[in-house]
């Protein structure tokens, strides 16, 4: 049979940012696979060098769009950890409720994408529908949808007044109704599962040889979490449950991801509950001591690392970052060869690959 | 000279291209908006249709280099002509152009037509993704197209003729084939999903994997035309399965019979555009295996009842 060569990106449909795939296909199997990143590279890195360290935390935000305020807490608990500053616990706990608020509207970001590309386009509309909820609590709490600018060294810059509390809880309790629902597909719905089970598979071995992180890595049975194997911010403080699969697929990841979505909210309501009396921040000097540090956070996609690396100015050394989609995206190769062209926007989505990080 | 009055009347506007045209549209509307509202959404208002194919027409008509232009540019044509010349052949409301023997097989002939130039579209337009999408068309027209023919053969033989007139007539007396024949019409209407190419079968246009498949490099007018053909290929489709399964409009012209005629043909509609919310796109080999694992071998028990019992 014939081999034809199919590009994918860098604009493609089943893109949502850009990236490029060239595919060798024979029929409708795929043979090869060739990957392309660097489409949007913007040299944030080299610019965290140019700046002060309060101006870094609006670079850090612009990492990425969706998992912004992740960016911003590894960055500022970076240079906290070497300002050696205590960070009042009231604004960990506002920082904590972002972090997972967040993770919840990328989830349910990803549920909408990835249901477009096996062409359940009423899950797609509902996930997105449902995922106004959560930006609208983040609107209410810091004035934005997506970029919330809440981070600051030593502490935070919004309060959450103590009468917006149960509007919060209610409006988790209407996301926590849609959820019963979309697990429900996810578990039960059989033209779905026929279009994600077995697809795109990675087994426990593959994933630690890549190093790959996060939700992708749990699905494959790797219990990782940052959260909870080295706590930051007030995660030692709540009770929550590391969601593992075992099948490795894109349903596992599904699930792994809709699971993670539950437990979120339970985080977000036990933040609010437990809620401590005191001040926002603690104020930081501009000069830096120098030194080195490594700041990890578990973002929606897994972990991300910041290192930060300070000469005594009143601007880092070098700031390098290490995203969770890289390691990812060097496991596509395997996960594309042999599939069949209609899975390759499955595996793609499958992943959740955030290329805005990943190119920086 | 009234003959032909008449003739040019019945092929222009009732019920040839002018109320199929407007059918087309409308039914075109009704299917978003109802998927709109299922899916919590507002969806189109309802001119949105006619303003998107007006629209088309005015648009730059390109195709790329390589492409073949002469055959680009008949197949679309061939593609309407073909499902407008198969309404003339099925009653609408108990009005029917012309009605022979046999017609039934021509109406068929005629709505397989289509695929075959949409598939020939995608090899012909130099394209990547429409060539695959071409080849997934053919693929996915052997898995439905034979549990489709078996599904209308039962009726057909059941009433002993195979016109779809005198089929949609035999009904109006006795029962709905539907009551007689519930495989044979679920089939229909799985086979009708995967000619219309809507979803869950939307394989050969699979926006996410291949672009618009086979009319990735389709503009302007003749895109315009493209859609126009599968719009009226749904109404057509959804009157054929009215007559042959639903009793049509119940026998004889009258307002009553009309009026049951489209209250049947919006549920059908209905049903179409449900199905389309509920399920997520197969892929083409799951098309395949279900064709002949499941729907073929229906079919098959469908037939043989038919013959043993009722024949």
């Amino acid at each position: 049979m014939s081999r034809i060569t199919i590009p994918i990106g860098p604009q493609h449909p089943a893109l949502k940012e850009p990236l490029s795939f060239l595919l060798t296909v024979e029929g409708e199997r795929i043979v090869e696979s060739a990957l392309r990143i660097g489409y949007v590279h913007r040299g944030l890195e080299r610019l965290f060098q140019d700046r002060s360290y309060v101006q870094n935390v609006h670079i850090a935000e612009r990492v990425c769009g969706i998992c912004s305020h992740i960016h911003t807490t590894a960055y500022c608990q970076g240079v906290e950890a070497l300002l050696g500053l205590e960070v009042p616990r009231r604004a960990l706990y506002v920082r904590t409720l972002l972090c997972e608020l967040e993770r919840i509207h990328s989830h349910l970001l990803w549920l909408g994408v990835l249901a477009e590309h096996i062409g359940f386009t009423t899950v797609f509309m509902y996930a997105w529908r449902d995922r106004e909820i959560v930006l609208d609590i983040m609107e209410d709490l810091s004035g934005g949808r997506v970029a919330h600018a809440v981070n600051a060294i030593g502490g935070v810059r919004i309060d959450i007044e103590n009468d917006h509390i149960p509007a919060i809880h209610a409006r988790l309790d209407e996301l926590e109704r849609q959820m019963e629902m979309f697990l429900g597909v996810i578990q039960h719905e059989r033209t779905f599962q026929a279009r994600t089970r077995g697809v795109g598979c990675l087994t426990q071995e593959q994933v630690q040889r890549y190093c790959v992180v996060g939700p992708v890595a749990r699905a494959s049975g790797v219990a990782m979490d940052i959260r909870r194997d080295q706590p930051y911010a007030v995660y030692d403080e709540l009770s929550f449950r590391v969601i593992t699969a075992d099948e490795g697929d894109v349903w596992a990841r599904t699930m792994v991801r809709a699971l993670e979505i539950v437990e979120s909210m339970g985080m977000c309501r036990q933040l609010l509950d437990k809620l401590p009396e005191g001040p926002l921040a603690s104020r930081a000097p501009r000069r830096v001591p120098a030194g080195l540090v490594i700041s990890r956070c578990e973002a929606p996609r897994g972990e991300l690392l910041y290192v930060i690396r300070s000469d005594g100015s009143d601007r880092p050394a070098r700031v390098k970052i290490r995203t969770p989609t890289l390691p990812t995206l060097a496991t596509l190769k395997d996960q594309l060869r042999g599939v069949h062209t209609a899975d390759v926007p499955t595996i793609l989505a499958g992943v959740d690959l955030c290329i805005a990080c990943a190119d920086r | 000279m009234r003959d032909v009055a008449s003739a040019v009347l019945t092929i222009l506007v009732f019920p040839g291209f002018g109320f199929l045209f407007v059918c087309a549209l409308a039914f075109h509307w009704i299917d978003r908006r109802v998927t709109a509202r299922f899916q919590g959404r507002v969806g189109p208002p309802w001119f949105q249709p006619f303003a998107d194919f007006v629209k088309l027409l005015a648009k730059e008509d390109v195709l790329p280099v390589g492409a073949h232009e002469r055959a680009c540019a008949l197949l679309p044509m061939v593609s309407l002509a073909a499902v407008l010349t198969a309404a003339l052949h099925i009653p609408v409301g108990g009005y029917v152009v012309t009605s022979f023997e046999g017609d039934l097989i021509v109406v068929l002939f005629l709505l397989s037509l289509p695929a075959l130039a949409y598939f020939l579209a995608g090899w012909l337009s130099a394209s990547v993704f429409s060539v695959v999408g071409g080849s997934r068309a053919l693929l996915q027209y052997f898995a439905y197209e034979v549990p489709f023919l078996m599904a209308l053969a039962g009726p057909a033989i059941l009433v002993g003729s195979w016109s779809v007139s005198r089929i949609s007539g035999a009904q109006s007396g006795g029962l709905w084939t539907l009551l007689v024949q519930p495989i044979g019409f679920v089939l229909a209407f799985i086979g009708l999903i995967g000619k219309l190419k809507r979803s869950p079968f939307d394989i050969p246009k699979a926006k996410s994997e291949i672009g618009a498949g086979p009319l990735t490099e389709f503009s302007g007018r003749k895109l315009a035309l493209w859609h126009l053909s599968l719009q009226v290929k749904t109404v057509v489709g959804i009157f054929l399965l009215v007559d042959v399964f639903l009793g049509g409009s119940g026998g004889g012209i009258s307002l009553s019979g009309v009026t049951l005629f489209g209250v049947k043909c919006l549920l059908v509609l209905l049903a179409l555009s449900v199905t389309g919310v509920l399920y997520a796109r197969l892929r083409i080999d799951q098309l395949a295996t279900m064709g002949w694992r499941v729907l073929a071998p229906l079919a098959l028990v469908q037939l043989l009842v038919v013959v043993l019992v009722g024949g």
